[in-house]
């Protein structure tokens, strides 16, 4: 059980990897952001996964919850500046 | 019970990996955030069923099954606020080239 | 209300102080947004909507089986567009409901809201077909209430 456990974060941790690929070379800024959206959801399921692995999962749980919200903040930021701003 | 969870975390990163091949492949941010939108709705929905069924009933799963609801009502807000301003900014989607 | 219901969920534990500081914040949270929201739905309106979640479900595995397809097929034979959706909805909330649901269903996202057109870009050829069903099911939902668009 903690063996597959252990190969579902690794595997996780290379499609972070994937995403990461396609914030450094996005050909517009919207890229960047989308591949940024999609870190954050990862980053998620990653924490909760982690919890499991540890066996602790009431505080990874807050966490996860925590890093939701502050997703939603950052990323309605940005995109509302950028609506404004138009394509640098 | 523990089938039933190897099962359901194995279709949730099926469902992940194939979001991301199409987060690498696609031609445009259009087409990417449908990528992104199915790694959310999918993937991120089995695998935290299977591990809200790995914990059992209680405290854990109820908080769990909030955290997938958040990313049911987040998820959607985050990518039409970017797709509007990527449409906005006169970004055009891409087109298949006619020969 | 709903906010100290979902405190006790956060916190989950029964003591006075606890308690007793949940109340405080989420009445006070509650008055700073106030007259804020004018929709709040009634008690069958949210039996309904709870009873269209199931099928926008099943919706959202069949399309998203096809996105993996269309994905993983070697010569990506993806055609996007912008299709432009004029809806005969005509309340808010339905057409937040709607906007909603597309943007989760995978293969079709909206862009752009204004009152009820709606720009939505959309993945495969025979899409429209799944936005018709998607309008009439949300039509169905609200067609007793009264229109305010």
């Amino acid at each position: 059980m903690k063996t597959f456990l252990f190969c579902v974060l690794v595997l996780l941790a290379i499609l972070i990897g994937a995403y990461l690929f396609r914030v450094l070379q996005g050909p517009t800024i919207f890229d960047r952001l989308l591949g940024h959206n999609g870190i954050s959801t990862k980053a998620i399921i990653l924490l909760i996964v982690m919890g499991v692995y540890f066996e602790r999962v009431d505080m990874f749980i807050d966490i996860s919850i925590g890093y939701a919200l502050l997703n939603l903040v950052g990323a309605l930021a940005v995109a509302k500046y950028l609506e404004q701003k138009g394509l640098p | 019970m523990d089938i039933l969870f190897i099962i359901f975390i194995v279709a949730g990163l099926f469902f992940l990996i194939v979001a991301a091949i199409g987060v690498v492949r696609l031609p445009d941010v259009f087409s990417r955030s449908h990528a992104i939108s199915l790694a959310d709705s999918l993937g991120a929905f089995f695998l935290l069923v299977g591990i809200a069924l790995h914990e059992g009933l209680g405290k854990n799963m109820l908080k769990i099954l909030m955290v997938l609801a958040l990313l049911y009502i987040l998820n959607p807000v985050i990518a039409h606020a970017t797709l509007r301003a990527a449409l906005r900014s006169g970004l055009k989607p891409w087109q298949k080239e006619t020969p | 209300m709903a906010l100290f219901v979902f405190w006790i969920f956060l916190s989950a534990s029964f003591e006075w102080t606890h308690l007793g500081l949940g109340l405080i914040f989420s009445f006070a949270v509650a008055w700073v947004n106030s007259g804020h929201s004018p929709f709040v739905p009634k008690f069958r309106l949210w039996l309904r909507i709870l009873l269209y979640l199931p099928w926008l479900f099943y919706k959202i595995i069949q399309s998203s089986l096809n996105l993996s397809r269309l994905i993983l097929h070697p010569a990506l034979p993806i055609t996007p567009q912008l299709i432009s959706v004029e809806s005969k909805l005509r309340h808010h909330a339905a057409v937040v409901l709607f906007g909603n649901s597309l943007t989760l269903t995978p293969g079709t996202i909206t862009a752009e809201v204004d009152r009820n057109n709606l720009i939505v870009h959309s993945m495969d050829k025979n899409d429209d077909v799944a936005i018709k069903q998607i309008e009439t099911k949300i039509a169905e939902i609200f067609k007793d209430e009264d229109p305010d668009l």
